[in-house]
């Protein structure tokens, strides 16, 4: 006779119980696959009129990955995997050697390793973006500076990206430098940040996120010095300043990440002198005496004691800084899952050529 | 222009199969999978030429993968004829160039511009050739398994219906390691790579995932279930169909981070 215990052991280890989650996952799955996601609810009342947006959100449809049915689901099936994964562990361990097969085991282990690791992504990754123009600079998390020194964008002939690359130089670190690697992060230490290759560090990485280009206004002083304005930004002067506001209404253009519209070679800073922004025309206030203006004006024109004389396009470099501690854990699943797998496979599969 | 020769050739090997089909007795034709292979190695070519233009493995776009996949069922369908559980089979090859024909007949379509374009800064990665290689081929040994699931459930004979059976599993059993690596961990790695998170659920990596757990129940409900029931190459034939969704339907019914590819 079993004791209720070993019924509910049973149970729970059983491969029919797998089934049945397995085939529940798939269809949670698949409702969160057809209704686009974390979307804002007047999305779905237009997207999808009548009862149906009633049923997406009165069930959680519009966040299947986060809601409490799938969690329990996704639970239960962990728990299923680990007692199961160790129950036929111990059952290979108790056979003789050479009849052991340890790749099912692998691959569960691996996989019990890599939901741990995802629920640590969910539960601590943190992701910011920073912008940086050329020579500006940011606080990365450990407390050291990051400066982005140099930005290079190409294009190919048809005008699609070919690549983007930022050069930053990353200086400071951890406060209490006793470590030799401590010690290195202290120094400065130049590094090229590409799409596909990032920046590395010790807990968090950083990404090459985007690129886009912004308009600054290039003026002129009374000596003859140029100087640029980005948007916002202003140029004091004896009796006031010049405040560089916007560019006048349907003339602004900003090239987003992909598919600018702008191009830029390198962010050499270059007063641009396409045919079509000397007549764009750009809004300034200026302050005069206590006297404020507003004041449009194209290329070549004078704002007080400037004269305005084009336009540059400045890049700016989208980075992002991930910290992600669950990653670790779920490339080592990746290891064994893809060990376990295979190992499982080349077995049951000796044989199979004629 | 090599795709269409190929696809000539794949039409001609279709035309002897089906004759030999309709011969009662006798054994498989000794030229259509010769055909295969051939039309196999012309995809393959183009590949290359592709890949030399654009200084880059050309598997990125839609042409480039349905491409990749008709070739890499091309040579499937050549190997078949050496594996012990499809050897002497004449069925199977011939479902496997009906769908190999498809993929070809769709890389014509207007769906698939066969433009040669160098890719963009996401997709210069080593992990996505990866990524997409090992996904199409654990994909066409599911084609393969498709068909011989669908031939389990029409055959009324119990023989045929166990070797159908070997069949299908022996085509999942190479297709899903190479798939699991492929679809699911190389993609994670480069998706981690290019954009900082390795899954964001996406409409392409849901179905993605859909698929894999699919695959996944068929190999337990197969150790759990009689070897009678149809439920089991069942699980094999929607696993088709979702894979082929994922590759084809996500990318022209729902949007993501995917749509370029
Ligand atoms: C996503 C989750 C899972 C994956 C990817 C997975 C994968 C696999 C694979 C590939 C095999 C080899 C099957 C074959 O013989 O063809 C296997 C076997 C097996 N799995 Fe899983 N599995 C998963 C979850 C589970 C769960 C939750 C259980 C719990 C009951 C389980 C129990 C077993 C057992 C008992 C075997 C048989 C091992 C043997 O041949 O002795 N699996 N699994």
């Amino acid at each position: 006779m079993k004791s209720s215990f070993d019924k509910i052991y049973d149970a729970l280890r059983s491969v029919k119980l797998a089934v049945v989650l397995l085939v529940l996952l798939a269809l949670f799955a698949i409702a969160g696959g057809i209704v686009p996601q974390g979307k804002p609810a007047d999305f779905y009342l237009s997207r999808f009129p009548g009862p149906k947006s009633v049923i997406i959100l009165r069930f959680g449809i519009d966040h299947v990955f986060s809601s409490i049915p799938f969690l329990l689901l996704s639970s239960a099936f962990v728990l299923n995997l680990t007692i199961c994964t160790f129950h036929r562990l111990t059952g290979e361990f108790s056979k003789p050697r050479g009849k052991r097969r340890h790749g099912p085991d692998i691959l569960h282990l691996g996989l019990i390793v890599l939901m741990f690791g995802a629920v640590l992504t969910a539960r601590t990754r943190t992701g910011t973006t920073i912008n940086l123009r050329k020579g500006e600079s940011a606080d990365l998390p450990d407390g050291a500076k990051i400066v982005l020194v140099d930005t290079t964008y190409e294009q190919y002939p048809d005008g699609r990206p070919k690549s983007w690359e930022s050069t930053v130089e990353i200086y400071g670190g951890p406060s209490q430098a006793s470590s030799a690697a401590a010690e290195a992060q202290h120094a400065v230490r130049q590094f090229r940040i590409r799409v596909n290759a990032p920046l590395r560090r010790k807990g968090y990485s950083i990404y090459q996120q985007n690129w886009h280009t912004e308009k600054e206004v290039v003026l002129k002083d009374p000596m003859g010095m140029s100087l640029s304005l980005d948007q916002g930004a202003r140029a004091d002067t004896k009796d006031g300043f010049v405040l560089f506001m916007a560019l006048a209404p349907s003339e602004a253009s900003t090239g987003e990440a992909g598919s600018p519209t702008t191009a830029v070679g390198t962010a050499d800073l270059a007063v641009t002198a396409a045919p079509e922004e000397a007549a764009t025309r750009a809004v300034f206030l200026l302050e005069q005496n206590g006297m404020r203006t507003v004041v449009k004006a194209a290329p070549g024109e004078k704002i007080g004691a400037f004269t305005f004389s084009g336009y540059l396009d400045q890049s700016i470099s989208g980075l992002a800084i991930v910290t992600d501690r669950g990653y670790p854990f779920v490339a080592a699943g990746f290891i064994l899952v893809i060990l376990g797998v295979f190992i499982t496979y080349i077995r049951k599969l000796k044989g199979m050529l004629a | 222009m090599i795709a269409t020769v190929a696809f000539g050739l794949f039409i001609l090997s279709l035309i002897i199969q089906i004759i030999y089909l309709f011969k009662k007795a006798g054994g498989q034709d000794g030229i259509s999978h010769w055909l295969s292979l051939a039309a196999g190695i012309l995809l393959l070519v183009e590949i290359v030429r592709r890949s030399i233009a654009i200084r880059f493995v050309a598997l990125t776009g839609m042409f480039e993968s349905l491409i990749f996949l008709a070739c890499a069922l091309a040579f499937l369908i050549f190997a078949l004829r050496h594996f012990k559980s499809t050897k002497g089979n004449r069925v199977i090859p011939f479902g496997a160039t009906i769908i190999a024909l498809t993929f070809l007949a769709l890389a014509s379509s207007p769906l698939a511009p066969a433009d040669v374009k160098p890719p963009v800064p996401a997709l210069q990665s080593g992990w996505l050739v990866l990524h997409v290689s090992f996904t199409f081929i654990g994909e066409v040994f599911f084609a393969v398994g498709f068909v011989s699931a669908i031939l389990q459930l029409a055959t009324k004979s119990e023989e045929k219906r166990q070797n159908y059976d070997r069949a299908t599993y022996t085509s999942i059993a190479v297709g899903y390691p190479i798939f699991t690596a492929g679809a699911l961990v190389f993609g994670a790695i480069w998706a981690e790579k290019a954009w900082g998170v390795w899954w964001s659920w996406d409409p392409k990596e849901t179905w993605a995932l859909i698929t894999w757990l699919t695959y996944t129940a068929y190999l337990h409900f197969r150790l759990v279930r009689k070897s009678t029931s149809r439920l089991v190459p069942a699980l094999v034939i929607v696993g088709f169909a979702i894979a082929m969704f994922t590759f084809l339907g996500v990318n022209f019914l729902l949007k993501g981070l995917h749509s370029y590819a």
